[in-house]
């Protein structure tokens, strides 16, 4: 698990660049993984940009995990987590040692979002 | 490939010669199998080292292999634990240098490929593992004082490792011992095993090369579908190394004399003090990159009595087996799974392990895959006769 403490500005119109968007009652992201194709056993970069759905600025922790829940374990690592700018981030780290289906979880500011991907 | 194309193939046979039957193994199986492959794997020079992958280093990490006086005994040198005809390793329970320690040596094959070196991954990079055993006082007993006095001192050595990173050794000691560690590296990087009937059958397989999938043993084909089906195997022996590379509790017992051996977590607490870790000065990776994992892994309670995830490679060439040794065969090791008990694992809620129960055939079946992943021969260069440096 990670944390970040820093305040992120948000766009007012709440546009996202391409990535995967994960939405919540109140917010949206939109991430990318570095390399796109998440290898096993294979470090990753994670950036991604998020803001409130409503056009206000966004501000609070941001935390980020992940986790297999068929193994219910999660990762061996605790990636960092930057903001870079206008609502985005660039969170460095990240290795998912096994196959199978893996969850990010995205808390920013107590509201949580989350994301399944299935690594071969 | 799907199951009906294989499933058709069953009766196929050549005249005169033992063929085996060829399981029908489903689509899901035929890409598990395929991610064990291609061997060898790709493989690039270590960015943290900036001699990896250099001919003089190599030559002279070789040198450095086989050399007693690393030891101020003069008795012990890398070899002694790593011995190149015992599978790179020394065929006892533990490691035995000036006396005995508490771990079995592991095989040096494939090393090259590693994110953690050890048994409880205390060392971050090949070559600052690579010098440890110098250091130990129950491997080789030494110091970096005497190990860089010696390279300084010695015509042949000085003159190796001025061959090596292009400059005599400097006066500091750390920084020699890390060119030792480095040259060491370079030399193991070149310990890479040699293709193995599983290979020719995994490769077989993705080209459609019916008969050449014929020649690969019917058990180990039914041990196969074991390790990548309900065995669940492959969710840590993954990938072509047949490692994920991390750390896990498998229920053997971590006591030592006079207490316990704490695995991972311990190694976690070495690679944090250590002055050689990624995070040091002697990293030669500017990019940052390399040390970006020894940054961000995560200390945690779990990681007690958690120990490597040990590549399957060349596994009937490394007898005994697992951290302590304990395990004698590869039959004792398939046992050991199949009657695991997961009240016995640290795993804090994880569920992962859970008993095989397998039958006797079953388990024979399991041996002989293990057995078809040892090299049918080596990918070694015979060793360059070690002429005198000029």
């Amino acid at each position: 698990m990670l944390a970040c403490g820093a305040f992120a500005g948000i766009a007012p119109a709440c546009e996202l660049p391409p990535g995967t968007r994960v939405e919540s009652q109140r917010l949206a992201l939109s991430y990318q993984t570095v390399p796109g194709k998440i290898a096993v056993g294979e470090q990753f970069v994670l950036e991604f940009s998020a803001c409130a759905k409503e056009g206000t600025a966004f501000s609070g922790r941001v935390t980020l995990d992940a986790h297999m829940p068929a193994h219910r374990h999660g990762m061996n690592y605790r990636p960092s987590v930057k903001p870079v700018g206008e609502g985005r981030f660039r969170s460095e780290g990240w290795l998912f040692h096994m196959p199978g289906r893996w969850e990010f979880i995205f808390d920013l500011g107590g509201e949580r979002l989350t994301h399944s991907v299935r690594i071969e | 490939m799907t199951r009906f194309a294989i499933a058709a193939l069953l009766a196929l046979s050549v005249a005169g010669n033992a063929v085996a039957q060829l399981l029908d193994f489903s689509a899901a199986e035929l890409r598990a199998i395929l991610r064990h492959g291609p061997w060898p794997a790709p493989w690039s020079p270590d960015p943290s080292n900036r001699v990896s992958g250099n001919p003089e280093a190599i030559a002279f990490g070789e040198h450095l292999f086989f050399e007693p006086r690393l030891s101020p005994s003069g008795k012990v040198l890398c070899a002694t634990c790593h011995a190149p005809f015992r599978g790179w390793q020394d065929a006892r329970a533990r490691a035995f240098g000036l006396a005995e320690a508490d771990r079995n040596t592991q095989s040096l094959f494939n090393v090259r490929y590693n994110r953690w070196f050890g048994w409880d991954g205390a060392g971050d990079s090949l070559w600052a593992q690579s010098i440890r055993p110098i250091l130990d006082a129950r491997e080789m007993g030494g110091s970096q004082a005497a190990a860089a006095a010696l390279v300084r001192g010695d015509p042949e050595l000085a003159c190796r490792y001025r061959k090596a990173f292009g400059e005599p050794p400097p006066a500091a000691d750390e920084a020699v011992f890390a060119g030792i560690g480095k040259a060491l590296a370079a030399f193991q990087e070149t310990i890479v095993s040699g293709r193995s009937p599983f290979d020719d059958f995994r490769d077989a397989l993705s080209r459609n090369d019916f008969s050449s999938m014929e020649k690969y043993p019917e058990a180990a084909q039914r041990g196969l579908r074991i390790f990548v089906g309900r065995g669940n195997c492959s969710a840590c022996h993954f990938g072509p190394g047949f490692t994920n590379g991390e750390f896990h509790d498998t229920g053997v017992p971590f006591f030592v004399r006079g207490g316990v051996d704490p695995g991972r977590h311990g190694g976690l607490k070495k690679l944090q003090a250590n002055a050689f870790n990624l995070l040091g000065a002697h990293n030669d990776d500017r990019s940052g990159t390399s040390a970006v994992k020894t940054r961000q892994v995560a200390l945690e309670h779990r990681n007690f009595g958690e120990f490597k995830v040990p590549s399957l490679r060349s596994v009937a060439q490394t007898a005994p087996y697992m951290h302590n040794g304990s395990l004698a065969t590869l039959a004792d090791v398939v046992r050991h799974y199949s009657e695991i008990n997961p009240d016995r694992l640290h795993s804090d809620g994880e569920s992962l392990l859970r008993p095989l129960r397998l039958s006797a055939g079953e388990a024979a079946d399991l041996a002989a895959f293990l057995e078809s992943l040892t090299e049918s021969s080596s990918a070694l260069p015979p060793r360059r006769p070690d002429s005198s440096c000029r």
